[in-house]
């Protein structure tokens, strides 16, 4: 009896270890891609989060496609569901030529109606589109509705003319956005579109189609044979599977279940690199990291609606003095193992053309931090260690956002740089949520958060003085110069009158120091070898992935 | 008695629904005053202040938090619980896609807990003082103590990034529809085996800690000593006597793990990403989701009130004196 048990046993145990283990999930021509969070739709119109924007592209296409140029460090535009297009002459209209061959995924041809659907949809206030608001080129009504009549010309299924208001500045990038298709949302009442049934099994014109999606597991894409972007020689599937827990993403990367994933953190670099498998590249200049001095003094501002300089952060040459004695470079080095680069202003470095190479840094400089500090009057005249000014002494809260460890790290080298200069500094962290809601408020005096960065340059959004309609100019930095070449450069120009302009604009804010910029970060991407045709650009990893093939 | 009971039970029910209320009204105004909105998660160049107005217009949160909440306690009598501001689909919806895999998953950790810590704390007091006995004493503590996310991390590494033995996250293979029936099976039993250990250890050292202590002390009453006296057996004796005395006060432990159990087993799910209650609670409270938060309080709840009154009623099956005081 006790050795049919243990045969019995054995038999199992033999069994069970011989099927279980990793699952052999890169079978075939697939490609999983493991990311920390689920998304919430498939509609363009409301891909908020990046991962929804980077999916919801590849199933949905626009009418030119956008690629970066390395060389150059700036856009291109190629066609798309559009084979050609041409400007008039004034920049008053463009006509899109749409290619005849594209049908979406239930069969029904897609056609200009489409295009124009979409933007009447983007617009419309009752739908609450991740792209409500932005059409300022085109002809809207009061509530920023794009005005179809006046706007779209359909000449034909497959030939569209888009004409914009007088005296303004398009761009293609403005009114190229993912095509959604009419026969499917025009049945639903506009203010219901968030929730239709559609949106999470999506009819699409891209080169992928939806195989299946299981709530907070994975995302399966078939690759979609009717698309003119098929290769039969490049991947047939693509996943995307849901793996909360970095370490666990992690361990899953090193043993070959998934292929890519993104975020790696700098200390595992090492780790990675000595995997024969994995090859670890860089997303660079799409993030810097900077330490925001409010430039205002937050209880006036709350309490009145008044502008007063902020006592300790309101002069730029204390603000220069900061800069001076924070040792940026320590912490790239010694936290960031150098995957990264020194900032000095918040134009990226990939932006090769408008780049200023005359600007220089603030190099770690405690001497000269001290000095200027004690020409703008801050001297220790109570020997108590702490610099003080008129009674005022030179101590503030640097709040952090929880849940990230570089923060408390970068947030211990400041407060110890600081105190060597003799400024107090206390940490204290808060839930990003909150924390977002007090800086929105100008509630706080300083604070470490990183900055995305758009593509192309964005200005107005983070750095002009309208303090109303500038939600991201968080530090309320104000200078009458800088809003000149802001709104100068939101016109279309020559290419040389908008590099000098940028140069004008870096020079102001890097002698302003608004906020210390610390450093442009990478965001390291792991990939599996077998993964070919990859091309990482500040767009990230996970675009064009049609492209994509297995070794 | 009936009429007693019928009494006592509406009693019961009546103030399970006002504790309901409560718990989701205080919760409903707490996090409309706590700091952050549903609108900062879309914050970038591209969302215009037109479009935070709109968006906060549509969730409703430009009224004022007492229209806002009368509102919601009109809506809740009529059973809508709103609609989710991250999934955009009708609370209940979002919750039964969770719910069903944390019912399963934590009913079945409850079995392994409840199975598991009722052998050992036998095996243990059969031979009191015993090498068996003080190694379960010892560990239990040792395990108790451990957190589950040091414990989860632990058996990955061992388990899955060096052993290869399971897979370190999921619920399932992404073949899982094209697997038989059994494979189907088998593929959710290595999926969920190092999950289920995560979560069920630290409840089997509690239970057996409880049952192990409670069995003792029954063991050492006078009556006990009566028993063996008369001639009773020594199973008989454990079967009728010992057992049930044991039992009863772990009913009422048991009750609220497995509520709590219910409630959403967060560290596990994120660990392993599994797709239960914890996770959707917690991304509902970081993402702002405040129809979500209060549905998903709103079951917590009612799963806590619902087996605290299974045990309740397992309590009064095994001594029916208790009826009253248990009702009331």
């Amino acid at each position: 009896m006790t050795r049919k048990k243990v045969t019995l046993l054995a038999c199992f145990l033999i069994l069970f270890l011989s099927s279980c283990g990793s699952e052999n999930t890169n079978k075939n021509n697939r490609i999983v891609i493991g990311i920390p969070a689920d998304i919430n739709t498939f509609n363009p119109l409301f891909a908020f989060t990046v991962d929804e924007g980077a999916i919801t592209e590849l199933l949905y296409l626009s009418l030119a496609d956008f690629r970066w140029n390395k060389e150059q460090g700036e856009l291109e535009a190629f066609p798309m569901l559009a084979k050609s297009w041409e400007w008039a002459k004034d920049s008053s209209s463009i006509t899109f030529h749409l290619r005849d061959d594209v049908k979406w995924s239930d069969g029904v041809p897609l056609t200009a109606n489409d295009v124009v659907f979409s933007l009447d949809v983007y617009s419309d206030p009752m739908v609450d589109s991740r792209l409500y608001g932005i059409f300022e080129d085109v002809y809207t009504d009061n509530e920023n509705h794009i005005d179809i009549k006046k706007t779209f010309t359909v000449k034909s299924d497959y030939e569209l003319q888009i004409n914009f208001k007088p005296n303004s500045s398009p761009d293609l990038i403005d009114i190229v956005h993912p095509v959604i298709p009419k026969h499917i949302f025009e049945k639903y009442d506009r203010k219901d579109l968030a929730t239709a049934k559609d949106n999470f099994n999506p009819v699409t014109n891209g080169a992928f189609v939806l195989k299946k999606w299981d709530r907070n597991q994975s995302i399966i894409l078939g690759v979609n044979k009717n698309s003119f972007l098929y290769n039969p020689d490049n991947i047939d599937e693509l996943v995307f599977k849901i793996i909360p827990e970095y370490t666990s993403r992690l361990i899953q990367l090193t043993k070959g279940e998934i292929d890519l994933m993104e975020t790696i953190k700098t200390g595992d670099i090492d780790d990675l690199k000595s995997n024969e498998k994995i090859v670890v590249e860089s997303i660079r200049g799409r993030e810097y990291e900077y330490v925001g001095w409010n430039n205002i003094d937050p209880k006036t501002y709350n309490e009145k609606k008044e502008i007063v300089p902020n006592i300790l952060f309101g002069n730029r040459k204390t603000r220069i003095a900061l800069t001076y004695a924070i040792n940026r470079q320590e912490i790239l080095e010694d936290y960031l193992y150098n995957y990264g680069e020194l900032a000095a202003t918040p134009i990226s470095p990939i932006f090769k053309n408008d780049i200023d190479p005359n600007i220089k840094q603030y190099e770690y400089n405690p001497d000269m931090a001290r000095k200027i500090l004690k020409d703008e009057g801050w001297t220790d005249s109570n020997n108590n260690g702490t610099i003080d000014r008129n009674g005022t002494e030179f101590e503030f809260t640097l709040t952090i956002p929880s849940g990230n460890p570089l923060r408390p790290y970068e947030a211990t080298i400041i407060k110890n740089n600081l105190k060597a200069v003799g400024i107090e500094v206390n940490i204290e962290t808060q839930e990003l949520g909150a924390m977002l809601d007090d800086i929105d408020a100008k509630k706080r005096d300083a604070w470490i958060l990183a900055q995305y960065v758009p593509i192309p340059i964005d200005l107005k959004s983070y750095w002009y003085s309208d303090l109303r309609n500038t939600q991201l100019n968080f530090v309320s930095y104000q200078n009458k110069k800088a809003d000149e070449i802001i709104e100068e450069l939101t016109a279309h120009l020559p290419k040389d009158r908008q590099k000098e302009l940028y140069y004008q604009f870096q020079e102001i804010i890097h002698k302003d120091q608004p906020v210390t910029f610390m450093y442009w970060m990478a965001d390291i991407v792991g990939i599996n070898k077998r993964v070919k045709n990859i091309n990482i650009t500040p767009f990230g990893a996970i675009t064009h992935c049609w492209e994509w093939a297995v070794k | 008695m009936n009429k007693d009971i019928l009494k006592a039970l509406t009693k019961r029910i009546v103030s399970s629904i006002v504790t309901i209320l409560l718990l989701i009204s205080f919760l409903f105004i707490l996090v409309r005053l706590s700091p952050g909105d549903p609108t900062q998660k879309f914050l970038s160049p591209d969302f215009s202040p037109e479009l935070k107005q709109q968006v906060m217009a549509n969730f409703k949160l430009d009224q004022s938090v007492t229209e806002q909440y009368l509102n919601f306690l009109g809506n809740i009598f009529r059973g809508d619980f709103g609609v989710s501001y991250d999934y955009r689909m009708p609370v209940f919806s979002v919750i039964w896609q969770f719910l069903s895999f944390t019912l399963v998953f934590t009913s079945i950790s409850f079995l392994i807990q409840i199975f598991l810590s009722y052998y050992f704390a036998l095996k243990s007091i059969k031979k009191s003082g015993g090498l068996l006995d003080k190694l379960l004493s010892k560990s239990s503590l040792v395990v108790y103590a451990t957190p589950s996310f040091v414990l989860g991390v632990f058996l990955i590494f061992i388990f899955s990034a060096k052993l290869d033995l399971f897979p370190s996250a999921g619920l399932k293979s992404l073949d899982f529809d094209s697997f038989s029936f059994l494979g189907k099976l088998w593929d959710y039993i290595i999926h969920l085996t190092l999950p289920l250990i995560t979560l069920s250890l630290a409840g089997i050292a509690m239970f057996y800690k409880y049952l192990r202590d409670n069995l003792e002390e029954v063991y050492r009453q006078d009556f006990i000593l009566n028993l063996r006296a008369s001639g009773y057996s020594e199973s008989t004796i454990l079967k009728k006597h010992v057992l049930p005395n044991a039992v009863r006060p772990l009913i009422s432990v048991a009750g609220i793990e497995l509520g709590i159990l219910l409630g959403g087993t967060l560290i596990t799910e994120v660990i392993f990403g599994l797709p239960g209650m914890g996770r959707l609670m917690m991304t509902s409270i970081f993402s702002r989701d405040y129809p979500l938060v209060v549905g998903c309080a709103f079951v917590a709840g009612l799963l806590m009130i619902i087996t605290n009154f299974i045990a309740d009623l397992v309590k009064m099956k095994m001594d029916k004196r208790m009826i009253k005081g248990l009702m009331n």
